[in-house]
């Protein structure tokens, strides 16, 4: 008997014992509480956050005393009121949500053939040097990545240099909407490739040969094809372009040069410029809210796509 | 001379498909090399071979999907390398089907209608006309990860004939199904083909399925054409050891030829002179030479007076019994043969499993029923 358990490697004994200790810690009765206890962290941290949303909701029904510079003590929805009347809030608000529609169409239609080329191109190099052309960006981080956009596209820059070689004369290209759209767009396109390439994986390759030898040109192919199965991951990537670029902050403040704001942005001068913490939490809850109600919307006419991880599909 | 050339003329029109010389070459594998065959109008064809024969190539190259890189495919007359897919009449049923997910059975066969721009108002009856003949009428409605396996099968069959195409492609639509399945629906194609007259190729590493369902079957190993003939033939007279080994059970006794006399071989094997039928390059005397013996052509029996009709007589052992329900598959060890192990079947219905392992017993086959090949 004792040779025999001998002949079992070392690493087999060591997980018997670590099983066994784990035996007596967590008796087989509790096993049903297992996975709550290993949710517990996550719930936590959300738990954090939604405590910090009902201080943030307090201080939004406060208003600054402009002689004091301190918080009201009463309650009072003044705040509001000036975030939904003052023609600046809705400027700024106007600014944003056009901008992240507009930079998540751009973003669904440039990032589409580039996820479609990935997945399916027979050659790994081209696999390869695509794949990591994508995570090249995410190396180099927003800040940094804007600055460099500040150095090509400045009146000294790259591209103004080029253009003066052909006789342009230099041109502002920053500090305006176009080029903070443009910022957003690069800086939103690996993420939306990313979400995009599971999706167009899961597609086998011979619908595509079925829809060709069945009549279909190219574009019968996508449009009947392709594009209805891509459906959950363009939904998906729509929803964290959309949401990621309405809440930006780095690219509307480096490439903006501050006449570009985004609500990012007026929140955070509310609370440090001017020190008006009950607006820039009123802000902020505001801007929780557009973006629950652009979401939900989304979920409602087009599903949750890739997002809602039901499983059903094979 | 002119009443020559008519003829010629007929004959050429009644060929639905010609491969000439077609060959494909990945560098330096040549996964196809010189294929050529002419299948007429209306027929079945089977293209069998084992995986990596080049079937599934030739087939793709038929379809469009992958361009010849020599020769050329004429499909009723024209040559079609610049045809892409969609511009060929050609319907295809995909070993994974294929089928759109994301739309009903009746969407599914409506989808080459619509992308040939046929008549909008008579798509709906047409649809239902196919979906009725492969017998799955007001089926139409449903989506298809609700169909069963079969039911399945046949929207594929029936998506890739609405469009009435001159020619049908089938790339192992059945590998996947279980052995009832699979058989009901070789003889469901078969049916369909005969009704509708419509000319098929269809590729398979099944020999049963190749013998059952095809008019015509082309047997294909390491990229090469080995035989093209009808079921009965490719199976009675196999052109050389390949085809005879991959279409039924063939045991091969190793030899040189002793003598000729005709069609005629004495084969020398473990010292002892068999007769045979030569195929094909008849094998010089002295020369190296396989025998082929199908598993059914050969009698067993306890005693060697039983056999005392047959040219070939040889003593053994039966060294295992296997039951395969409607015949028992025996394994003989024959010490004139240098101990090699024969298998025979045994249909009979009376004295069933009548030999247990280490019983004494005899073989015997006749001449005519040994095909001698050159090695």
């Amino acid at each position: 008997m004792r040779k025999s358990r001998a002949a079992y490697p070392l690493t087999w004994r060591v997980m018997d014992m670590l099983e066994a200790i784990a035996a007596r810690l967590w008796p087989a009765r509790f096993a049903r509480a297992l996975p709550y206890l290993m949710l517990a962290p996550a719930v936590l941290l959300v738990g954090i956050l939604v405590l910090g949303l009902v201080q943030i909701g307090d201080s939004s029904l406060r208003v600054l005393d402009t002689s004091t510079f301190l918080m009201s003590e009463d309650y009072t929805l003044a705040n509001y009121q000036r975030a939904l009347t003052e023609s600046f809030f809705a400027t700024v608000a106007g600014r944003s949500l056009l901008g992240s529609v507009i930079v998540t169409v751009i973003t669904l239609i440039l990032a589409f053939p580039y996820a479609y080329l990935m997945v399916r191109t027979p050659s790994s190099a081209l696999r390869n040097v695509l794949l990591v052309a994508l995570f090249l960006p995410f190396f180099i981080g927003q800040v940094v990545r804007a600055y460099g956009w500040l150095i090509i596209l400045g009146n000294q820059g790259m591209v103004n240099e080029a253009l003066g070689l052909v006789g342009v004369p230099p041109m502002r290209l920053l500090y305006n909407y176009p080029a903070v759209l443009f910022g957003l767009i690069q800086y939103m396109l690996p993420f939306a490739v990313l979400m995009l390439a599971p999706a167009l994986t899961a597609i086998p390759a011979e619908l595509e040969a079925a829809a060709s030898s069945l009549g279909a040109n190219w574009l019968g192919t996508f449009r009947h094809v392709v594009l209805p199965l891509a459906r959950p991951g363009l939904v998906g990537a729509g929803l964290v372009v959309v949401t990621l670029s309405l809440t930006d902050f780095a690219i509307p403040a480096i490439l903006g040069g501050g006449s570009q704001d985004f609500i990012a942005n007026a929140i955070y001068d509310q609370f440090f410029r001017t020190s008006d913490q009950g607006m820039g939490a009123t802000l902020s809850l505001l801007l929780v809210a557009v973006g629950s109600l652009l979401v939900g919307l989304v979920f409602m006419l087009f599903g949750a796509g890739t997002l809602a991880m039901t499983g059903e599909r094979k | 001379m002119p009443a020559a050339s008519a003829e010629r003329r007929v004959s050429r029109e009644s060929i639905a498909v010609s491969v000439r010389d077609v060959g494909m070459a990945f560098g330096d594998v040549h996964a196809v090399r010189n294929a050529s065959f002419d299948l007429p109008k209306g027929k079945f064809l089977t293209i069998l071979g084992p995986s990596g024969s080049g079937k599934t190539t030739l087939l793709r190259m038929i379809a469009g999907f992958d361009a010849p890189t020599s020769g050329e495919i004429f499909i009723n007359n024209s040559p079609v390398s610049a045809v892409p897919p969609h511009r060929r009449a050609i319907g295809m049923v995909f070993q994974k089907l294929a089928l759109f997910p994301h739309m009903t059975a009746a969407e599914n066969v409506a989808f080459p209608l619509k992308m040939r721009r046929h008549d909008a108002r008579a798509i709906p009856e047409k649809v239902e006309r196919y979906l009725q003949l492969v017998r799955l009428g007001g089926y139409g409605g449903r989506r298809i990860n609700e169909l069963s396996g079969g039911q399945q099968q046949r929207v594929a069959i029936a998506r890739a004939l609405v469009f009435e195409p001159d020619l049908l492609l089938l790339d192992e639509p059945l590998a996947a199904l279980d052995r009832k399945l699979r058989e009901e629906m070789q003889l469901e194609f078969r049916r369909i083909q005969k009704e509708l007259g419509v000319t098929t190729i269809n590729v398979t590493h099944d020999q049963r399925e190749a013998l059952v369902v095809s008019d015509e079957v082309i047997v294909m190993e390491g990229g090469r054409i080995q035989q093209k003939a009808e079921p009965v033939h490719a199976y009675r007279s196999p052109a050389n050891t390949f085809v005879a080994n991959f279409i039924g059970v063939t045991n091969f006794i190793e030899g040189v030829v002793a003598a000729r006399d005709g069609a005629l071989v004495s084969v020398a094997a473990h010292g002892r002179t068999l007769t045979g039928v030569a195929v094909g390059d008849a094998p010089a005397t002295g020369g190296a030479c396989a025998g082929a013996v199908r598993a059914e052509q050969i009698r067993i029996a306890p005693r060697a007076d039983a056999l005392d009709r047959l040219d070939t007589v040889l003593a053994g052992t039966v060294a295992d019994a296997i039951f395969e329900g409607e015949r028992i598959v025996y394994e003989v060890r024959v010490p004139h043969l240098g101990d090699q192990l024969v298998r025979v079947f045994d249909h009979d219905p009376v004295n069933h499993l009548q030999f247990s392992p280490g019983d004494s017993v005899c073989l015997g086959w006749n001449a005519r029923d040994m095909h001698v090949f050159k090695k």
